[in-house]
């Protein structure tokens, strides 16, 4: 069974990017080697079926700033939490859809989740908390929590 | 970092003769932006290195043109020149030619090829299956007829003016992107073709389309250009051009004819044209 | 009609079909897109349809408006990331008129348009 390559996926990126980041195509997504600091925002969809997987985009806080205010024509200042949920479930769910159309057929597509890392606690503003189990391990802070998706309608 | 304006000055005459797109001054960080995943690509360090590059190795320079012009063409987005192809024109040839003649239709600047596939779906729809057809599709740019012949495109590709039912029947998934089927490849043939110079000797044409070329030359070589298709087109054929176009005015030998909602051109019947000059002479 | 569970999508797309003139009711899934054409004085003339929504996905939109005699002027369009040729000829086979796949750039939504006749051939954006 092939899976999906780097490749594939830049040539999704470009795409997505020049539709609803980068209509000009000054300000293209450019593919580097580092691997870059931790995220702030995290916003997945879930593959199932004939195919299981996830596929994960991970933004900086001001990243996902610049992508709710060029997806969603506001200004940066204005960007609000719930816009940046928005647009960057929204750009997953694209990407995630283009990604499953190269999977086998019958391979389904979750809703978009995203989650911000706040100082520590997360928050996935599309999705309610269910129940939640803090506590640490050998000095080390581990939380374990159980959400539900809502329509991000 | 910034190009100087000789660079850009290069890099703005290459476009303007390849691909006929002006670049104005102030569009610098356009072309920055856009060569910046090229420049790395190569190796480069900077975009004005690799714009160096290219003004001594043509297939950069190629790279250059293809990156600046990016801009997805429609399909049959503009409608009234192929309905009046599929409802004026193609009637009118199947009247007048026996039922065993190939039709030939020319598209003189096909560009990454969604003319002539978008002409060989109409044809396919609307030609009996006995009545046989070729296409010959011809382009200045080799850069443009290697993507053409493979007729490979982007999603982003199909999605512009490809009315959806095309798109499943004539192409096939291919990874990322869309092949087009054998159906509409084999009545294709691709060739370079540089329109203002001497043509390649050819079959006369019974439809030729010509869109959005001619507003790029001169009007002299507008004439010369308009002059040497004439003589490759039969006397009863038809000749389209873009909507901000025509030959009124340039040459003489065609005239201008209601086509559905459309303007086509005619060559002028051999036997009316001559009148006025006879009466003269 | 704009259908999507995707604040985001329905923003984008009101943006465009606003700009070509038309008036925008939006609906975040099947389900809400029925009941709102239940209250419409008028049928709209085209619905833009994701495929994946909760509730009532949009191909179950597409076979419940074609089941209904009253709602056949509605032009049916569908705009999903689901690409697969399959996937296409479902949506087609239920009685959608066009297809948009995203992500698809506002040119391509004009012509779309264009060429189901509901906006000029010449329009560009």
């Amino acid at each position: 069974m092939t899976s999906p390559t780097t490749e594939d996926l830049q040539a999704i990126t470009e795409q997505v990017w020049l539709s609803y980041l980068d209509p000009e195509g000054v300000a293209p997504f450019l593919p580097s080697e580092e691997t870059p600091a931790l995220p702030h925002v995290i916003a997945a969809v879930s593959v199932t079926g004939a195919w299981e997987g996830h596929v994960v985009m991970a933004f900086s806080a001001s990243a996902s700033q610049m992508a709710a205010s060029a997806l969603l024509g506001i200004e940066e200042e204005e960007v609000s939490r719930d816009d940046i949920a928005d647009a960057v479930g929204e750009l997953v769910n694209v990407i995630g859809g283009n990604v499953k159309s190269l999977l086998p057929d019958g391979s389904l597509l979750s809703l978009p989740h995203v989650a911000t890392i706040d100082e520590g606690v997360n928050k996935w503003p599309a999705a309610v908390e269910v129940c939640r189990l803090q506590g640490s391990w050998q000095n080390e802070p581990i939380a374990i929590s159980v959400w539900t998706s809502k329509s991000t309608g | 970092m910034a190009l100087t304006q000789q660079e850009f000055a290069f890099v703005s005459g290459l476009v303007r003769r390849e691909a006929a797109i002006v670049l104005e001054t102030g569009k610098e960080y356009l072309v920055e932006a856009r060569l910046l995943p090229l420049a790395r690509r190569t190796g480069t360090v900077s975009v004005s290195e690799f714009v160096a590059r290219a003004q001594r190795e043509r297939a950069l320079a190629d790279q250059i043109v293809d990156a600046l012009t990016t801009n997805e063409t429609s399909w049959l987005r503009d409608r009234e020149p192929f309905t009046a192809f599929t409802d004026t024109v193609l009637p009118d040839l199947m009247e007048r030619r026996p039922a065993t003649q190939r039709l030939r239709i020319w598209s003189a600047a096909c560009s990454s090829g969604q003319e002539p596939y978008g002409l060989a779906m109409l044809l396919e729809e609307s030609l009996t299956s006995s009545r046989q057809y070729e296409i010959f599709a011809t382009d200045i740019s080799n850069e443009m007829l290697d993507r053409a012949k493979a007729g490979r495109y982007s999603q982003l590709e199909v999605n512009r003016g490809l009315p959806v039912p095309m798109l499943v029947k004539y192409f096939q998934r291919a990874g990322t992107e869309w092949q087009v089927g054998d159906a509409l490849r084999r009545n294709i043939s691709f060739q370079k073709v540089n329109l203002a110079a001497p043509l390649p000797p050819a079959q006369p044409f019974d439809v030729v389309f010509l869109r959005n070329v001619l507003i790029y030359f001169d009007l002299e070589t507008k004439r010369s250009v308009l002059r040497r298709i004439r003589s490759l087109m039969r006397p009863d054929g038809w000749l389209f051009l873009g909507a901000a176009e025509t030959t009124i005015g340039i040459d003489d030998g065609f005239e201008r004819v209601v086509a559905g909602r459309a303007s086509a051109y005619r060559p002028r019947a051999a036997t009316t044209a001559p009148v006025g000059a006879m009466r003269k002479g | 009609m704009v259908i999507d569970d995707s604040r985001a999508m329905r923003l984008i797309l009101r943006r465009i079909v606003t700009q070509l003139g038309f008036e925008v009711h939006e609906a975040g899934n099947g389900r809400e897109a029925l009941e709102l054409l239940e209250k419409m004085d008028e049928p709209p003339t085209v619905a833009l349809i994701d495929w994946n929504m909760p509730e009532m996905n949009g191909l179950e939109f597409v076979t419940a408006v074609r089941s209904q005699e009253r709602y056949r002027q509605i032009t049916l369009m569908m705009v999903t990331t689901e690409s697969e040729h399959g996937q296409i000829v479902r949506a087609l086979a239920a009685g959608a008129h066009e297809y948009v796949i995203k992500p698809f750039t506002p040119e391509a939504i004009t012509e779309k348009l264009a060429l189901l006749g509901l906006v000029p051939s010449g329009t560009m954006s």
